[in-house]
C-alpha cells in the first residue's frame, strides 16, 4: 500500500490508562483505505486498547484520532455511535451477536437501526449469511451455533452495512486453529471484495499472516512496523 | 455439610459486587417477609381474647379488627415474596455459571443443590432473625406473651429460609440435571395451554377462597388464612398468567417487529417470558387490590355520608380502617415498584457484556434503553388491563350492592393507568445503571 497518500484512519501518540496502568503510552498507527494492518505484540501490550480507541469506542487521555478529517478523539458520543453504525464494523473474540436474536436478525439488525425495513433487511442478511456458508444456519440463535459459525455471523453482521473500516480484536480468539483459519480467509476476501479497510489485532503470527503490513505494539508503543508481508 | 457452608461461605464472599447485592437484597426481602409473617403469627396467635395492646391507637385489642390486620399483613406479604423472588435473581446468570463448573468439577447434583440452597437460606436468615428481634421487642413492649405467641412467631420466622432454601433448589434444577446447562442455555419449547392452565388456577383459588370464606366458620379455619391461602394461589397463578403473557406478546411482536428496540425486547420475552414473572404477579394483583379498594372506598364513603345517621366517633372508627387499609396498599405498591426496579437492573447487570458489545457495534443506547423498558413495558399492559378489570368487577359489585342500582365506581378507573405508570417509572430507574455498567471494559476477555 502506498504511504504517500493521506490515511483513512491516523492515531497520533495516543495515551490511554486504565486507572493506574498505563495502557498506551504514545502509539501510532494508520490505515489506509483497503489494506489489512495487523496490530500484534504480546498479551497486555495494549492492542485492543488501541483499536478501541481507533474505532470510537474509547476516547485516549491524549493523542488525536483522524477518520476522514474528522476527530474522533473529540466527537460527541452521537456521533460516534453513528460512525460505528455506518462507517465501521466491529468484531471480536464473542459475544457480538445478541443471544435471543435469530442470525438472521442479528445480521438485519445494523440496517434496521439505519432505517431498512426488516423485510429488505433480512434479506440482505441472508444473503451474506449465504456468502459465509451459514446461510442453512439462519434461524439459529448464538446458543446453538458452533464458535466459527457463530464467527461467521459476526462477520457478516460487521460487514452488511457495508462499512469503510473492520475492526477485528482477535478474531479467532475462542476457535481451532482450522477454524480460524477459514473464518480469517473469509474475512480477508470479503473486506478486499467490498474494498474495506481491516484492522486487525492479534497475539498470533499465523493470523497476522493475513495481513498486508504490520505494526508491533510492545508496552503502549508501536516499536516495529513492518512493510508488505 | 460443613463443607459445604464453607463452600457456599467462599462463593460468596470471594464474587464481585453483584453477588452481594443479591445477599444484601435477599436479607432485605426476607427481614420484610418474616416481619410480616411473624407480625401476623403473633396477632393471630391471640385468638378471640380482648386484650389491651398499646399500639395503633386500639386496633388490635378486639378480635374482630385484629383479623383484619392479620389479613392485611398476610397480604403484605405476597408481593415481599415476589420481591424476595426478584432479589435472588440478582447474578442468577453469574450463579448458574458457577454451579455448573462446580459439576463439571465433579461435584454431584445433590451437593450442587444443596450449596445453592445454603447460600440463599442463609442471606435468607440474616434478615429473618432481625426481623424477629423486632418483633421480639414489641411484644415484650406489651407484656408477658403466652407461650402461644412465641411459638408462632417463631416458626412464622424460620419458615422463611426454608421457603428460600426450597426456592432456589427448584430454580437450579435446569443447572443440576447437566453440567453445561448454566453456561449455554437451550432454547425452551413450553408446552401449550399454559395460559389457560394459569386462568384455571386463578379461577379455582378465587373459587376456593370464596367458599373457604362462608365455610370457614363451619370448619373451624380462620377466615384470615383462608382468604390468604386464596389469594397465594391466585398469585401463583397470576405468575403463570403474566409469564404466558409475556412469551405471548413476544412471539407475536418478534416476526413482525420493525422496530429494532421492540424487536430486541419481544425475542428476549419469548426468550425467558418467566424472568420478571413474579413482579408482574405482583403489579397484577395489586392492580386488583387497588382497584377494587379504591371502588369499595368509594362506595362505602358515599353510603356513610349518605346515610348521615352515623355518629361521628364511628364514622372516624370507618374512615381510620379505610385508611390503614389504604397504607396497607400503598406499602404493597412500594415493594411491588422496588421489585420491579431491581428486575429491571438484574436485566441489565447480567446482560452487560453483551450490551457492552452491543454499543461497542453502534447500536445506540437509546435503543438498548428503549428495548430494556419494553420488556417491562410490553407484557405489563394487558395483565394490568386485565387485572384491572377484575378490581373494577369487585368495586361495580360492591357499590351496587350497596348503593341499589347498578352504580360504577369511577374513581377506580385511574387506578390501573397509575399502577402501570409508576411499574414504567420504577424500571426507568435503572437505566442510568445502563450508562454506568455497559461500559467497553466489559469487551475484554483476556
Ligand atoms: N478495564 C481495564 N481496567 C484495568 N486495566 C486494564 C483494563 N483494560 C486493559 N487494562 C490493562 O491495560 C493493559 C493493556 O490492555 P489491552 O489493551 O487489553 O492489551 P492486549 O489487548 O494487548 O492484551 C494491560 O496491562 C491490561 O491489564
Ligand atoms: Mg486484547
Amino acid at each position: 500500500m502506498s504511504a504517500t497518500t493521506e490515511p483513512l484512519l491516523a492515531a497520533r501518540d495516543l495515551v490511554k490508562a486504565h486507572g493506574r496502568t498505563d495502557a498506551l503510552r504514545g502509539a501510532s498507527a494508520e490505515l489506509h483505505a483497503g489494506e489489512v494492518l495487523a496490530v500484534t505484540g504480546p498479551s497486555g501490550s495494549g492492542k485492543s486498547t488501541l483499536l478501541h480507541c481507533m474505532a470510537g469506542i474509547l476516547r485516549p487521555d491524549g493523542g488525536s484520532v483522524h477518520y476522514e478529517g474528522l476527530r474522533l478523539d473529540t466527537c460527541t458520543e452521537d456521533r460516534l455511535s453513528a460512525l460505528r453504525r455506518t462507517d465501521f464494523g466491529v468484531v471480536f473474540q464473542f459475544g457480538q451477536l445478541i443471544p435471543e436474536l435469530t442470525l438472521t436478525d442479528n445480521v438485519a439488525l445494523p440496517l434496521m437501526l439505519a432505517g431498512t425495513s426488516r423485510r429488505e433487511a433480512r434479506a440482505r442478511a441472508g444473503e451474506w449469511l449465504g456468502r459465509f456458508g451459514v446461510g442453512d444456519r439462519a434461524d439459529a440463535r448464538p446458543g446453538e451455533l458452533s464458535g466459527g459459525q457463530a464467527q461467521r455471523g459476526a462477520l457478516a453482521r460487521a460487514l452488511v452495512t457495508g462499512p469503510r473500516v473492520v475492526f477485528a480484536d482477535e478474531p479467532t480468539g475462542a476457535l481451532d486453529s482450522l477454524a480460524g483459519e477459514q473464518v480469517m480467509t473469509e474475512l480477508v476476501s470479503a473486506a478486499r471484495a467490498s474494498g474495506a479497510a481491516v484492522l486487525l489485532v492479534t497475539h498470533d503470527a499465523r493470523v497476522a499472516a493475513y495481513a498486508d503490513r504490520e505494526i508491533r505494539l510492545a508496552d503502549g508503543r508501536a516499536a516495529v512496523t513492518e512493510g508488505a508481508v | 455439610m460443613t463443607d459445604d457452608v464453607k463452600l457456599a461461605w467462599l462463593f460468596t464472599r470471594g464474587s464481585e459486587r453483584r453477588e452481594w447485592w443479591r445477599f444484601g437484597l435477599t436479607a432485605v426481602g426476607a427481614f420484610c417477609a418474616a416481619g410480616f409473617a411473624a407480625a401476623a403469627a403473633a396477632l393471630a396467635s391471640l385468638r378471640g381474647g380482648v386484650y389491651r395492646i398499646p399500639y395503633a391507637e386500639g386496633l388490635f385489642d378486639r378480635p374482630g379488627e385484629r383479623a383484619g390486620v392479620v389479613l392485611a399483613l398476610l397480604l403484605l406479604l405476597i408481593p415481599t415474596l415476589g420481591f424476595l423472588g426478584q432479589c435472588a435473581r440478582i447474578g442468577a446468570v453469574h450463579r448458574d455459571r458457577r454451579m455448573a463448573g462446580l459439576r463439571l468439577a465433579g461435584a454431584s447434583p445433590l451437593r450442587v443443590r444443596r450449596i445453592a440452597a445454603l447460600e440463599t437460606g442463609l442471606a435468607c436468615l440474616a434478615g429473618a432473625v432481625p426481623a424477629a428481634l423486632v418483633v421480639g421487642a414489641a411484644v415484650l413492649g406489651v407484656g408477658a406473651p403466652p407461650a402461644l405467641l412465641w411459638a408462632a412467631v417463631a416458626s412464622a420466622v424460620l419458615l422463611v429460609p426454608v421457603a428460600g432454601a426450597l426456592v432456589s433448589v427448584v430454580a437450579l434444577r435446569r443447572v443440576v440435571a447437566s453440567p453445561l446447562g448454566g453456561v449455554r442455555r437451550e432454547r425452551r419449547t413450553a408446552g401449550r395451554g399454559t395460559a389457560l392452565t394459569g386462568v384455571a388456577v386463578v379461577g379455582g383459588a378465587i373459587l376456593l377462597g370464596i367458599l373457604g370464606v362462608a365455610y370457614a366458620g363451619r370448619l373451624g379455619l380462620d377466615a384470615p388464612l383462608v382468604l390468604f391461602v386464596a389469594f397465594l394461589l391466585v398469585g401463583l397463578g397470576a405468575v403463570w398468567v403474566s409469564g404466558s403473557f409475556a412469551r405471548l406478546t413476544g412471539r407475536r411482536l418478534a416476526g413482525r417487529a420493525e422496530n429494532p428496540a421492540v424487536l430486541i425486547a419481544a425475542e428476549r420475552l419469548r426468550d425467558d417470558p418467566w424472568a420478571a414473572a413474579r413482579t408482574h404477579a405482583a403489579v397484577l394483583l395489586l392492580t386488583v387490590v387497588a382497584t377494587g379498594y379504591t371502588g369499595v372506598r368509594q362506595a362505602l364513603m358515599d353510603d356513610l355520608l349518605a346515610a348521615g345517621s352515623y355518629p361521628p366517633e364511628s364514622l372516624d372508627f370507618y374512615v381510620t380502617g379505610l385508611d390503614l387499609t389504604a397504607a396497607a396498599v400503598g406499602i404493597g405498591l412500594l415493594i411491588t415498584l422496588a421489585a420491579v426496579a431491581v428486575g429491571a437492573a438484574e436485566g441489565i447487570a447480567a446482560r452487560r457484556q453483551g450490551l457492552a458489545g452491543q454499543v461497542a457495534a453502534g447500536v445506540p443506547r437509546r435503543v438498548l434503553s428503549r428495548a430494556l423498558l419494553l420488556e417491562t413495558a410490553l407484557p405489563l399492559a394487558p395483565a394490568v388491563a386485565l387485572a384491572a378489570v377484575g378490581g373494577l368487577a369487585i368495586g361495580t359489585f360492591y357499590a351496587t350492592a350497596v348503593g341499589g342500582g347498578l352504580t360504577l365506581p369511577w374513581t377506580a378507573l385511574p387506578v390501573p393507568f397509575a399502577v402501570y405508570g409508576t411499574c414504567l417509572l420504577a424500571a426507568a430507574t435503572a437505566m442510568p445503571l445502563l450508562r454506568r455498567t455497559v461500559r467497553p471494559t466489559e469487551l475484554r476477555h483476556d
